[in-house]
């Protein structure tokens, strides 16, 4: 029998789960996109891992990680619900035991970790502004005509460099279009585009942060060399790329879960497989008792309500 | 007349006083998005966030009736200097007839001070005012005390959210005191409430302090800026802030030359970031977080309002401070969004870290 735990990482673009064995190695994983129904595309997940493994293998823990962790931790019975940072980190340090700094570039948020002994000791979030992640990459990829897939060995046939405006992907498309006029070629735009992008990137999440060697670069971008590419050329060393570098996440979070029912013996809360075939309601209403007039989630199961959550004054939430 | 005044953290405070001296007293109502949403629609749109918080809550005061509005100016190089002036333009240009008393330090302008003061103590005798004074002092001094202790007992309460319901309890007692006896009353109740509340036992050394530094607004009204006392005492720590009112009032009504108080050394510690007054409360931010780590804080939070300059000095020197001294800060930039799951984020990351920090693990 193989024991195994899961690691779910529901992000804005992507959904992937993901099983390790006790030695934390991947067995298997699921990439998926999110097409803005998380919780099908969970369940999808969940139906397709099971297909994939050993009948006799046991789920020891789960772990959820991502902007829809809470929903799905409820979901499939979580043991740990943990943020992207912490789960990042902790993938990162398992396969690059080194790593100093993290670059986390996903579909609508960016990251910067720094490490020092296998311990966070800074990080930086993108704010407000999707520049410099990869909507941004994805949205110019379609303006030009080329799949996403092939942006990056594009980029990488350019001869000449030209200078596209990286701060706001407003501005950014008006040059790039400026910059067609002016006779480059598509590849040396969209090289033009990733140098832009890793120049944002650089100058708003790595602003005072001391960025040192080995450099590790993960999440979905990059699976584009362009940027890799882009990267070394701006802070002049190797970038690494891990082999799980688009699931990291998952395999983040999956450690933590084995590491968390490790430490106190408890056995797991999930809810089995079979929970991608329960009844499974997410909804949300008004709450009116006050002027704040707060957006409550309510999460119901089998038509009894499991969780609660998103109201300001806590009355919703600990009414459970 | 009908009096009101900005609201900003334990309002019942400000009402006590005015009471006291005879005024019919309108309390705003705790900012709400309602409150958010007139002060966007009035406000100008590059403003800071309090300024339009203010404005919101101005306009519902006056709904409720308000026809004088308290409040304190503001001098040097902070855009709240000039509050009262674009409020007062913006409610008359929308035609509210209100009239505004405005505070500056009475170490500025003495006459102008002693004007307004006149005017608020009406027929009272002065020997009334300075009772009313010196009642409504102890009480600010004997809600920080009981603030203080909620801070703490909220991040071990093994019930959720029974210490919030508490301090809301303790408010309302406090609010009902208005004589020497029954404000010892509603203090002594108060802490029994708070001894009453069952607490987890932590070890010493697990114990995770943060305090919270900024621009006094966010800092001070938990409405606005997320509930984040809350938010980390669920998640386990406790906390302190930079400001609470009794310091302020200690610091601001002490002259110069022989203010010794705890904001004086504040400034101090801070001296060596930021050298000259930049406005707002820049150097105080940049101090505490120095005292904050002098003081074995775990790490800091640095609230501000997006877009607030002062703030943004000091944000810019701390990456300096924490690689200097150690201590970890997260700055968070407080605006209208309603969303707090990207801020939640860091604010669990931000605790991994210094649990990691500890435990010398990663979570």
């Amino acid at each position: 029998m193989q024991e195994i735990y899961l690691g779910i990482d529901v992000g804005s673009v992507s959904t992937n789960i993901i099983a390790i064995d006790d030695k934390n190695k991947v067995v298997h994983s699921q990439y998926i996109r999110t097409n803005g129904q998380p919780l099908d595309s969970v369940k999808n997940g969940l139906k397709e891992l099971k297909k994939n493994l050993p009948q006799d293998m046991k789920v020891r823990g789960v772990g959820t990680t991502g902007s829809g962790r809470q929903l799905i931790g409820v979901m499939v019975g979580a043991d740990v619900v943990k943020n992207e940072i912490t789960a990042h980190a902790t993938a990162t340090s398992q396969l690059v035991p080194n790593v100093k700094t993290i670059f986390e570039i996903g579909g609508q948020d960016s990251k910067i970790i720094i490490i020092e002994d296998q311990m966070v000791v800074d990080f930086a979030m993108n704010t407000v502004c999707a520049a410099g992640t990869g909507s941004f990459l994805d949205h110019q990829a379609e303006r030009l005509g080329v799949p996403i897939e092939k942006f990056g060995d594009l980029a990488l046939t350019a001869e000449r460099d030209v200078r596209i405006a990286g701060r706001c992907t407003v501005f950014a498309e008006s040059d790039m279009i400026a910059k067609q006029q002016f006779g480059f070629s598509k590849a040396e735009i969209i090289k033009g585009l990733c140098e832009a992008l890793v120049r944002n990137y650089i100058n708003n999440l790595g602003r005072g942060k001391k960025l040192e060697p080995p450099f590790v670069f993960q999440g979905g971008v990059a699976a584009n060399k362009g940027i890799k590419a882009a990267f070394e050329k701006e802070i002049n060393e190797e970038v690494i790329i891990p082999k799980h570098y688009n699931i990291m996440g998952a395999l983040g979070s999956a450690i933590l879960a084995k590491e968390h029912l490790e430490a106190n013996g408890n056995p797991t809360s999930f809810r089995g497989f079979e929970a991608a075939d329960l009844d499974f309601v997410p909804s949300t209403f008004e709450c009116g008792d006050c002027s704040n007039k707060c957006e409550v989630i309510k999460v119901e199961l089998n038509k009894e309500v499991v969780a609660m959550w998103g109201d300001r004054c806590g009355k919703w939430v600990g009414s459970l | 007349m009908k009096v009101s005044f900005p609201y900003m953290g334990t309002t019942v405070v400000y009402k006590k006083l005015l009471e006291l001296l005879g005024h019919e007293v309108i309390v705003p109502p705790k900012p709400s998005q309602r409150t958010i949403n007139l002060g966007v629609k009035y406000s100008p749109e590059f403003a800071c966030f309090p300024l339009k918080v203010i404005m919101g809550s101005y306009i519902e005061a006056i709904e409720k009736g308000a026809e004088v509005i308290i409040t304190s100016g503001g001098h040097g190089p902070c855009r709240a200097g000039f509050y009262e002036k674009v409020h007062s333009k913006i409610l008359q240009a929308e035609n509210h007839d209100v009239e505004f008393i405005v505070f500056d330090s009475m170490f500025r302008n003495f006459k102008g001070f002693f004007r307004n003061i006149y005017r608020i103590k009406q027929n009272n005798s002065w020997y009334k005012v300075s009772q009313s004074l010196l009642f409504v002092y102890n009480m600010i001094k004997k809600l920080d005390i009981l603030e203080k202790e909620v801070e703490t007992i909220r991040a071990y309460e093994i019930r959720k959210g029974e210490t919030t319901r508490a301090w809301e309890k303790i408010q309302d007692l406090f609010d009902k005191a208005s004589t020497k006896k029954e404000l010892e009353g509603a203090f002594n109740k108060g802490t029994q409430l708070l001894r009453e509340i069952k607490q987890e036992k932590v070890h010493d050394s697990n114990k995770i302090r943060i305090g919270i530094v900024g621009e006094i607004y966010v800092v001070m009204e938990a409405s606005i800026n997320m509930k984040i006392e809350e938010i980390l005492g669920s998640l386990g720590a406790e906390v302190e802030r930079s400001q609470y009112l009794s310091q302020w009032i200690n610091y601001n009504v002490t002259p110069k030359f022989i203010n010794r108080t705890h904001e004086m050394e504040i400034l101090k510690k801070g001296e060596k970031y930021i050298p000259i007054p930049i406005g707002g409360h820049a150097k105080q931010t940049v101090g505490h977080i120095v005292d904050f780590n002098e003081r074995g804080f775990d790490g800091v939070i640095h609230l501000m309002p997006f877009a607030c300059l002062p703030e943004l000095v000091s944000q810019s020197i701390i990456p300096k401070i924490t690689e200097e001294l150690g201590i970890p800060v997260l700055t968070l930039a407080i605006d209208e969004q309603a969303g707090t799951a990207n801020s939640l984020t860091r604010i669990e990351a931000f605790l991994d870290l210094i649990q990691g920090k500890k435990s010398k693990k990663i979570s």
